[in-house]
């Protein structure tokens, strides 16, 4: 008989494996000169994961990104973000302001596919080491730029540098999320009613993983063409494109998406709940799974929800005001746990079985990290790390069977590697390497 | 020089080619986190096939702001639909199946987002494939993966549910207020998009070995990958990583502040020179040498944060955000105010770079929309049609991609495997549709 599916997918994806797997990227070298922006370490660090050979290149005192940690915290000299992407790259260090750290850089280049940069537009042509001069050296070199305005347009010589909550406030996306100010109060009765910025860092780290993709897609058309190109990503243009619906409503009718809480201006049931213990989210974009919570709740009948017969309904903003206050009532008389089990529980029993809406609690950062399906599913295995130690990042989050994305490293100090890199691919031996040393070159 | 490289990118982008051009994906693909992938590789020049069960396909399709249709087709689905061709197929009856596996045979790369299981019981998992086309690549995204206990108990997902299961809205909401949802679906966006790198990692080895592979993808898992630091963080201090509203805890001043006429801007300034500027714009030259804030580490700390922002604050109250970003281009750090929709479609910059793009759509007209965000200026990503009714293009591809006669297409008709739109909003094309605008001739 056939293997059942998770067991036979697990047996080939499980990440506990993944060491003994080839890796999609190992053919690939990059150069990652990103400095003070983790779109850069971020987009490395997706390309690393797949088993490119990254080669950070730092100044010599190190990348002022390794400084933005949350509270100042440093772990054993590395700040949290930095320790998070550091992971399966080589540090070096090279002074690009000196004519003779720019002319190493020309050195490693030509024997680079890609480099990744994050100055601001100008800088790299400046130093004579912008596309059009690198691409003379290597046709088929792969230049990705990351910047807050790009490289290109009226804005392109703003002197303002990136930043993730920069970006988040340029995407249009930021003036969007947050809690409506309540009737008749101010901002200051209610400073959190305002404009709410998502995530850790998630304005940079789109931003990357964009830059990443694209710079998979030229490496795919490299493989066709033999030809290089150069790639240009502006931070806040990379946020605003996960904007799905506010740009084509806008044209058509002027109407400018505003705040709406944590309900949904485009969906029905699509809302957190507040309950007895916390907050579950729940969802239910069909009306039967609406009907069918209505149902769970005991309001099938006080509700009317047999007659009701389109969500469309429901979608709207007046009817979705309405009916949140009566939904989050019920709700709070139960615990996320209660929600949860009323959901499965329905999905078995109900009158509109196995039709269920979609319960899930509103977790803690806290609780996923100790979740044994997570545990089990390798997201949180931690990483033994020569220098670090054991240390607990999120990784695996690609399961495959033939190239899994695996954690090798944690991350390294500025110029770890100067010695091995710089003597395997310029052939600089030891003393040369004091030198440069000495000089402020490396 | 940067200049000389992206010169006229705008105007001639629709004469270049694309990158993935060749590459055919088939997608299987219901509401966002499906249909967002493909679409990236659409507008990377990827033929591909949007497979929806007739007559109503797609639940996307029913999303809609408060109701709003764009030309009578749902907003969302508009916007991550674009350049795909769409095929009516009701993969519960074998001969689309077999029309599925024919297809199959001749792609590249296949996709869906339904729940574990439910691909093999019609016949087209990824074992089937693999049977017919080893070099397949085969992409299966949903919440929880393929494996683990929340797969076995085969629990729903959607991007909300995710928000919450991460702990990503938890940690994006203001301290000791309700956890608050992005407005963006970000964990159905980024999950697509952590899908669309690991198939172009996957056609990189393919490209090298001619082996396809299995990819699962959780939208959870790749959603925590992104949350950095707060692993670490909570693995080295034993505490959970708390929400901060909308200062950023590991950049140092960063944060939103209310100016007159309650207005908002969001400031950074980590560095020297940009912290120095901010003093200096303020008129507070002395702060920049204060020991509580005399560098990165020191000026993160939370009494010392929470010192500077206050001061900021102070200072921005009195100020209009327009007067805050002239300082900022001045004195060099960043400030940006708070976009709204309005202000991001209309936005100068934005559209000389061609970021906000005109789509001139045979069936659907002249509208605005986001450029795909990674600018190449070899093979530029584009828009180049918009979405189309369920099986619009069922006759193009059944005859030029399968060579089917118009005898078998008529046998598939008429046993309900092929089948077109639901007659209503959403589902048809729009009701001034002249019955061959956007039709391809096979």
């Amino acid at each position: 008989m056939e293997q059942r599916w998770p067991d036979w997918i697990r047996e080939r994806d499980d990440p506990h494996i993944a060491h003994t797997r080839p890796e999609a990227l190992d053919d690939i070298t990059v150069l990652d000169l990103s400095y003070k922006n983790f779109a850069g370490c971020y987009c490395s660090s997706m390309l690393a994961e797949f088993g490119a050979k990254v080669i950070r290149i730092e100044p010599p005192e190190g990348d002022f990104i390794r400084t933005c940690t949350p509270y100042g915290l440093l772990y054993k000299g590395e700040g949290l973000n930095y320790l998070s992407e550091g992971r399966n790259k080589h540090h070096i260090t090279l002074n690009l302001k000196k004519p003779e750290g720019r002319e190493i850089l020309k050195s490693l280049v030509k024997k680079t596919d890609v480099l990744i940069e994050t100055f601001s537009p100008g800088v790299m042509d400046g130093w004579a080491i912008g596309y059009e001069q690198l691409k003379n050296i290597n046709p088929g070199l792969i230049f990705a730029s990351i910047t807050a305005f790009g490289q290109f347009g009226p804005m392109s010589r703003s002197r303002m540098p990136d930043y993730d909550n920069i970006t988040q406030a340029r995407s249009g996306v930021q003036s969007a999320t947050g809690e409506v100010l309540p009737e008749g109060k101010s901002y200051d009765q209610c400073p959190w009613a305002v404009p709410t910025k998502a995530g850790p860092w998630i304005g940079w780290a789109q931003p990357g993983t964009f830059t990443a993709v694209g710079i998979l897609a030229a490496l795919y058309w490299r493989g066709i063409s033999g030809e290089g190109q150069a790639l240009d990503v502006a931070t806040a243009e990379a946020y605003a494109r996960f904007d799905d619906y506010a740009a084509l409503w806008y044209q058509e009718t002027g109407i400018v998406c505003e705040r709406f809480g944590s309900l949904d201006t485009a969906g029905w049931l699509y809302c957190f709940a507040p309950t007895r213990d916390g907050a579950v989210f729940l969802g239910g974009l069909r009306l039967e799974m609406w009907q069918a919570f209505a149902d769970m709740l005991g309001k099938w009948e006080e509700w009317g929800a047999a007659g009701w017969t389109t969500l469309q309904v429901f979608m709207r903003k007046e009817e979705q005001l309405k009916w949140a206050p009566l939904v989050f009532a019920e709700t709070r008389k139960y615990t996320n746990d209660e929600l949860v089990r009323m959901s499965v529980e329905y999905s078995r029993k109900g009158r509109l079985a196995p039709i269920t809406p979609v319960v899930a609690p509103v977790c803690s950062p806290d609780e996923p990290m100790k979740d044994a399906n997570w545990l089990d599913r390798g997201m949180f295995t931690p990483v033994k790390d020569p220098i670090y130690g054991e240390v607990i990042v999120a990784q695996a989050q690609h399961k495959m069977t033939e190239t899994p994305v695996r954690t090798k490293w944690v991350c390294r100090p500025a110029g770890h590697d100067n010695e091995t890199v710089y003597s395997e691919y310029l052939n600089l031996d030891p003393r040369r390497l004091d030198e440069l040393k000495k000089a402020g070159i490396i | 020089m940067a200049e000389e490289t992206w010169k006229d990118y705008k105007d001639k982008k629709h004469s270049r080619p694309k990158p993935l051009s060749g590459i055919r994906v088939l997608e299987v693909c219901t509401l966002l986190l499906g249909p967002a992938g493909p679409g990236f590789a659409a507008e990377m020049g990827a033929e591909v096939i949007k497979c929806e069960i007739p007559p109503m396909g797609d639940t996307c399709r029913d999303l809609t702001p408060f109701g709003y249709q764009f030309r009578e087709q749902g907003v969302a689905f508009a916007h991550m639909n674009t350049n795909k061709y769409f095929l009516g197929l009701d993969l519960h009856k074998p001969q689309a199946q077999e029309v599925f596996r024919e297809l199959a045979a001749k792609s590249d790369v296949i996709e869906n987002n339904l729940r574990p299981g439910v691909m093999e019981s019609w016949n087209v998992g990824y074992r089937q494939i693999n049977e017919i086309n080893p070099g397949i690549i085969y992409l299966a995204k949903n919440g929880f993966g393929q494996w683990g206990q929340y797969a076995e108990e085969n629990r729903p997902s959607n991007d909300g549910a995710s928000q919450g299961f991460s702990g990503y809205a938890w940690l994006s909401s203001f301290p000791n207020q309700p956890p608050l949802k992005s407005r963006l679906y970000i964990c159905d966006n980024y999950g697509a998009l952590m899908g669309e790198l690991a198939v172009l990692a996957a056609l990189h080895y393919r490209q090298r070995t001619g082996k396809g592979q299995f990819i699962e993808l959780s939208q959870t898992e790749a959603i925590m990958r992104a949350m950095t630091w707060v692993w670490p963080y909570q693995q080295i201090t034993g505490k959970t990583a708390m929400p901060a509203g909308n200062r950023d805890l590991s950049v140092c001043p960063a944060d939103t502040f209310r100016c007159k006429g309650d207005s908002f801007v969001a400031i950074a300034a980590p560095t020297p020179e940009e912290f120095k500027g901010l003093c200096n714009a303020m008129g507070r030259a002395e702060l920049a040498d204060d020991p509580r804030f005399k560098d990165h580490l020191t000026r993160l700390r939370e009494d010392n944060a929470t010192a500077i922002l206050k001061i900021i604050a102070d200072w921005a109250r009195g100020k209009t955000p327009a007067e805050i970003e002239a300082l900022a281009e001045k004195h060099g750090f960043a400030a940006c105010h708070i976009y709204d929709t309005g202000e991001v479609v209309e936005d100068e910059h934005f559209r000389a770079r061609g970021f906000m793009t005109e789509v001139d759509d045979p069936v659907l007209g002249k509208y605005l929309d986001h450029e795909f965000p990674v600018m190449m200026s070899k093979t530029p990503p584009r828009v180049e049609w918009g979405c189309r009714a369920v099986g619009f293009d069922n006759e193009y591809i059944l005859k030029h991609t399968l060579g089917k006669s118009e005898d078998a297409i008529k046998k598939l008709y008429d046993c309900g495997a092929l089948g077109k739109w639901a007659d209503m909003p959403t589902r048809r094309p729009p009701s001034n549709w002249d019955g061959k605008a956007g039709l391809r001739q096979a």
